[in-house]
């Protein structure tokens, strides 16, 4: 074998090693990615429920005012959801202006360090004292 | 030195040709991989401008009890709007500087016949109809007039991105 022979064998080697190393490394940026996009809708999720739903004001004529957030069910609110099968916990706080920046919350557990998270802050209006304020609505989620 | 003859070239060339398929493997598949987390980013943003829109319609100008969409209406329907028009500028710009994502602008636009109400966040960004990547929610707001005539205004609410970020 000549020394032309080996250097064009080693440099097959190292091709094919850098191909299938590059795949593997793609695969698993792969997973990781479809992950993060799972979290990213699920808390798009529980943002939407929560302010459809969960938090919606109920006016005295018990309509269901939604986008508009009720102070009140803030702190009975559970923050551990089942979607899709799956388990996620989430912390949710509320913050509007008014001569200053107030916050509620945040309600729920704090995020663990160690799991990938997620954050959504989306406008509504929050019911206080007779009158709806805007206000920014925010959902930190991870998997349970 | 070795003399490459015809087998050699062809051997050289396998392997340029293999290390050129390597790199845009590597491109490609690293590339096409961040799409679906674009995606979901991209459905965030929609929901914001939903949740922009709902809350313009539904939240009320401080001090008056009027939302900031019929405001907006009003300005454009009425000669004595309940809210001011200056004062209504100024109450929109600050709740958008508040509730605008960051790194997008936001911009409403109001028309009835020749009238318009138009705003946008940060300001000088125009209305930002022909930005590459935008989020749009159209709706209406509907006013009962004096006479009992009912006029739907159709109303613009877009969130963009800002050219350069």
């Amino acid at each position: 074998m000549t020394l032309t022979q080996i250097f064009k064998t080693l440099i097959t080697c190292i091709l094919v090693i850098s191909f299938l190393m590059i795949t593997v490394s793609a695969y698993q940026q792969h997973r990781t990615i479809s992950a993060l996009a799972e979290l990213t809708d699920v808390t798009s999720a529980i943002v939407t429920r929560l302010s459809v739903e969960e938090l919606a004001y109920v006016g005295n004529d018990e309509k269901l005012h939604m986008y508009s957030i009720d102070p009140a069910k803030l702190e009975n609110c559970s923050t551990r959801w089942e979607i899709g099968g799956e388990n996620f916990d989430f912390r949710v706080s509320v913050s509007y202006e008014a001569g200053g920046e107030h916050i509620l919350g945040p309600y729920g557990s704090a995020p663990p360090d160690d799991r990938a998270r997620c954050s959504l802050a989306v406008a509504c209006a929050l019911y206080e004292n007779g009158r709806f304020l805007p206000a920014k609505l925010s959902v930190i989620a991870w998997c349970a | 030195m070795v003399r490459l003859d015809d087998r050699g070239v062809a051997d050289i060339l396998a392997i340029a040709f293999m290390f050129v398929i390597l790199v845009l493997a590597a491109v490609f598949m690293h590339t096409y991989s961040l799409r679906p987390l674009r995606a979901a980013t991209d459905r965030q943003l929609e929901l914001k401008s939903e949740h922009l829109y709902m809350t313009l319609e539904l939240a009320w100008v401080e001090p008056y009890s009027v939302s900031f969409l019929r405001a907006a209406t009003e300005n454009i329907l009425l000669e004595q709007p309940t809210v001011p028009g200056p004062y209504l500028r100024s109450a929109v710009e600050n709740t958008l500087e508040y509730l605008c994502p960051p790194r997008y602008a936001v911009a409403i636009s109001l028309s009835y016949d020749n009238s318009s109400w138009e705003l946008s966040w940060p300001e000088g960004v125009g209305l930002g109809i022909d930005a590459e990547k935008q989020f749009v929610r159209q709706g209406e707001v509907r006013l009962t007039m004096a006479s009992g005539e009912k006029i739907a205004v159709p109303v613009t609410v877009r969130i963009f991105e800002i050219d350069g970020t």
